[in-house]
């Protein structure tokens, strides 16, 4: 089947003004429409700063030295400002609150299509459709600043769907959020994507969900991709990832320790769920008795 | 300092005021502000003020409204104390009494009285508008009649960041205090202002990308979500405003038998009393807050 | 009765004036020293409120916190600062000197060390932290995980016998999360005591002695980290999830379980990837 390219990448090297080294070394990489992309990588390896390529703040609002091209959907983020770019790419960052500024939850979502020029009339049911996504429904004159971390979140998410976005990017989105509120911000990327049809990309440090939602993992090290690919292949990379002082999903860990120790068969690949970790050990108790 | 919220916002009711359109009202107020600077006479500034309480009291905001008016009116005592030993206010002046280094004038008591009684009315009238309207229906208004949009966003903004910019404060003293953090004077309380600050900068850099992220600063018409109508009581009020406002100023200016302020005599123990009183009440309130500062 | 706990908790009930909440509802705990108790629940569950009495950041509007057989609610927080050190949740709300050597002297100067200890302290914390290329950054300038430990940093250097630490993982990647179980363990061998809120399973189930699970207000369930897990019924009334391994290991368990009954092995809960391994290989062992 042929894959239609979202988001491609060239030659992309970014360094920020105040920086003596390159905060991204020569990407290369290609996003196709409706995959769940997830990016892995240390803090400082260049995360955000990849993901606010995708959306024209790099090069538009951030003072800094950009080589390469982007290509959202087609258009070079040079040659767009961002405003236009919002259009196709709707993101969230890590800190829900700050993102937020109106006085009342349909205010802060209708902000884009007040923006955007959408007649008044056509509000009203665009915002509770957009409130329904994202499970905020009946909130309508709450304040933005009365709401959970994980409700405020999926507002901020509400806010950028309104844009009709095509691609969604999060950068760490639950990262300052409770375990409820990081359950329901991953099952809105995940309708986002299967349900709405979205090309997702997501940075998150939590190795497990990412390992079972994801199509694609991709890691950064210090500015660089040292490994893209399924989630599958990468975490076999166990000690690849461990030198870089990353984490892999604990099952995995688990084969790989036993592996280290002599105690796996050959062959298998280390499970990265705990479905597939239970599947692989069915197999080895008939089979070894270990 | 912890935990007293500015209250200064929008109390959710259904009174006559708050089922008025909002330009009406501020259009009223307006006018209330003009009337005030016209005149020194306390009697009119006096009972215009009474109107204003008594707008306050059927407008359902009276709790609200007071606990704004208890913090702030003592403070303004003050000013019949200076006032009255230092008028503002052109020569020749009269003295009622001596003590010590001070003298008391009759122009001074005038003065003082005509000055905080201007400035409770503005007070009352600008908390009645604000209290009974929806911030972002007067943001809409004012579009309406030619405020830029981006005024309307920082309005809006500010008005969400004074609370939570008084949390962080809050929240700062507490971590300096939970690392041995001594003395709650004003040489402590300032280096935590740093990380408020530094929270809001690095706030309002965030929220800078995520507004151009939604297409702020779009050229083009902009609609908005906020349906804001006029019906004919709105006019009304309106109208009724302007021409009592306006009325009542034109008075002023041109009665001159309204200008008391040669004319007003205080008795001198009238005017001790009231010297003395405004003193006391004024340096009771700065003791108590300064006691409920310190225990924070 | 008189107890040697370090802190006590007598019917603590805590209710935030503003919105009429409460926020802890009848708690009475103890804790020994040289525990180290991981608090979880969910956001709202009260677990914030409980740590800021600890410290005197709260007080109880009825009931009793005692640190020592002493009234908490007569002792200024700057007091009991020096026996209880809390790490904020938000590194920004502490850091306010111009190098990360000055944050760390802070503590100890208020507590009136002399130079010379302050110093020792400062240099015993960045060796520690690992922050030796940071010394005289501004802390502001330096990324917000390393932000944290510098957080951490400036409380440990006050030597208090208690660590509160508020959520010490979120906000971190791998590497700066290694420090914070360093740090517990380091703390934990210095024979201090640790009370540890997070919504970080993996961290609490390889560092935590004890867990405190909270809910509404109360304290749902005290027991050993094994125990609370193991505990399906209070894991699904406060919607948290066990980490993956101890996951697989109860699952795993279920599998295996009807064949070695009859060997008498009994299922057992796993904390970490290195138990379930140890456990998982002497149980298939024959």
């Amino acid at each position: 089947m042929e894959r239609t390219p979202h988001i491609e990448i060239s030659q992309l090297t970014f360094t920020y003004a105040t920086a003596e080294k390159p905060a991204l070394k020569n990407i290369n990489l290609t996003i196709y429409e409706g995959e769940y992309v997830a990016l892995l990588g240390l803090n400082g390896a260049g995360k955000t700063t990849l993901l606010l390529t995708l959306n024209g703040v790099i090069p538009h609002m951030v003072m800094g030295d950009m080589e390469g091209v982007v290509t959202i959907a087609g258009r070079d983020t040079d040659a767009l400002p961002v405003r236009e770019l919002a259009k196709v790419v709707g993101i969230v960052f890590d800190n829900p609150e700050f993102q937020l500024s109106q006085l009342t939850v349909a205010e802060e979502v209708a902000f884009g299509l007040e923006n955007l020029g959408v007649p008044q009339a056509q509000m009203h049911d665009i915002i509770h459709e957009v409130l329904g996504v994202v499970g905020l429904t009946g909130l309508h004159e709450r304040s933005p600043f009365a709401l959970s971390g994980g409700q405020q979140q999926r507002l901020a998410i509400a806010s950028a769907l309104v844009m009709r976005p095509q691609i969604f990017v999060m950068d760490e989105p639950t990262s300052n959020v409770d375990p409820i509120g990081k359950e329901e911000i991953f099952q809105v990327a995940r309708q986002l994507n299967q349900q709405h049809g979205m090309t997702v990309v997501i940075s998150e440090h939590e190795v497990e969900v990412m390992a079972e939602y994801a199509d694609r993992v991709i890691v950064l090290h210090e500015g660089e991709i040292v490994l893209n690919g399924h989630p599958r292949e990468v975490f076999q990379q166990v000690k690849l990832l461990k030198e870089i002082g990353l984490r892999v999903p604990q099952v995995t860990e688990m084969a790989y320790m036993l592996d280290t120790q002599g105690l796996w068969h050959a062959g298998d690949a280390y499970p990265i769920t705990v479905a597939e970790a239970l599947h692989v050990f069915a197999k080895y108790r008939k089979e070894y008795r270990i | 300092m912890q935990g007293v919220a500015i209250p200064i916002t929008m109390v959710a009711g259904n009174s006559w005021m708050h089922r008025i359109n909002p330009l009406p009202k501020l259009l009223f107020a307006l006018g209330i502000l003009i009337f005030s600077f016209a005149t020194r006479n306390p009697m009119l500034l006096g009972t215009v003020f009474a109107v204003g309480v008594f707008l306050a009291l059927t407008s359902g905001i009276w709790a609200q409204y007071f606990k704004i008016v208890q913090i702030f009116f003592p403070i303004s005592l003050t000013l019949i104390t200076l006032q009255s030993i230092a008028p503002a206010f052109p020569l020749p002046w009269t003295a009622i009494a001596t003590y010590g280094p001070f003298t008391i004038y009759q122009e001074g008591i005038y003065s003082g009285l005509s000055m905080l009684l201007r400035i409770y009315c503005m007070t009352t009238f600008a908390l009645v508008v604000i209290m009974t309207s929806h911030p972002s229906d007067m943001f809409v208004s004012l579009q309406k009649i030619g405020m830029p949009y981006v005024l309307n966003f920082i309005f809006t903004m500010t008005l969400q960041l004074i609370p939570i910019l008084q949390n962080e404060f809050s929240t700062v003293l507490s971590a300096q205090k939970s690392r041995g953090m001594k003395g709650s004077g004003f040489g402590a309380l300032l280096p935590s202002m740093v990380p408020v600050f530094v929270g809001a900068i690095e706030r309002v850099q965030q929220l800078s990308i995520s507004l151009e992220s939604r297409a702020f600063g779009s050229s083009g018409t902009k609609t908005s979500y906020r349906n804001v109508t006029f019906a004919f009581k709105d006019y009304l009020v309106g109208v009724v405003g302007v021409l009592i406002t306006g009325g009542l100023t034109a008075w002023v200016l041109l009665d001159p038998s309204l200008d008391w302020s040669r004319t007003l005599q205080f008795a001198p123990e009238v005017a001790l009393g009231i010297v003395l009183l405004s003193t006391v009440g004024f340096l009771a309130f700065f003791v108590v807050a300064i006691f409920y500062i310190v225990r924070a | 009765m008189t107890s040697t706990a370090l802190i006590r908790c007598e019917h603590l009930h805590h209710v935030y004036a503003r919105g009429n909440v409460t926020a802890l509802n009848n708690i009475n705990l103890e804790i020994q020293p040289r525990e180290i108790i991981g608090i979880i629940g969910q956001n709202g569950s009260g677990k914030t409120s409980l740590v800021k009495h600890f410290n005197g950041l709260l007080k109880p509007s009825s009931g009793r916190v005692l640190l020592d057989g002493q009234d908490t609610a007569k002792r200024r927080v700057q007091e009991l600062s020096a026996d209880v050190g809390y790490v904020f949740q938000n590194p920004n709300h502490q850091l306010f000197a111009k190098t990360v050597e000055e944050e760390l002297e802070f503590g100890p100067r208020n507590l009136g060390l002399s130079q010379a200890d302050i110093v020792e302290r400062r240099e015993k914390a960045i060796e520690f932290f690992g922050l030796q290329e940071y010394r005289t950054h501004h802390p502001y300038r330096i990324s917000f995980p390393l932000r944290k430990l510098v957080g951490m940093a400036s409380v440990y250097t006050m030597q208090p016998r208690v660590f509160i630490l508020d959520e010490p993982t979120t906000g971190q990647d791998n590497i700066t999360t290694r420090t914070v179980y360093r740090l517990i363990q380091r703390l934990r061998d210095e024979g201090k005591t640790v009370i540890c809120v997070s919504h970080d399973m993996i961290l609490l189930a390889e560092v935590a002695e004890r867990m405190i699970v909270m809910r509404n207000a109360q304290i749902i369930a005290d027991a050993t980290p094994r125990s609370v897990f193991a505990d399906s019924a209070i894991m699904q009334s406060t919607r948290i999830t066990p980490p993956q391994v101890t996951e697989f290991g109860v699952q795993y368990m279920q599998q295996v379980t009807r064949p070695l009954t009859e060997s008498g092995l009994k299922p057992t809960v796993v904390l970490s990837v290195q138990e379930a391994i140890d456990t998982l290989f002497a149980q298939d062992q024959k």
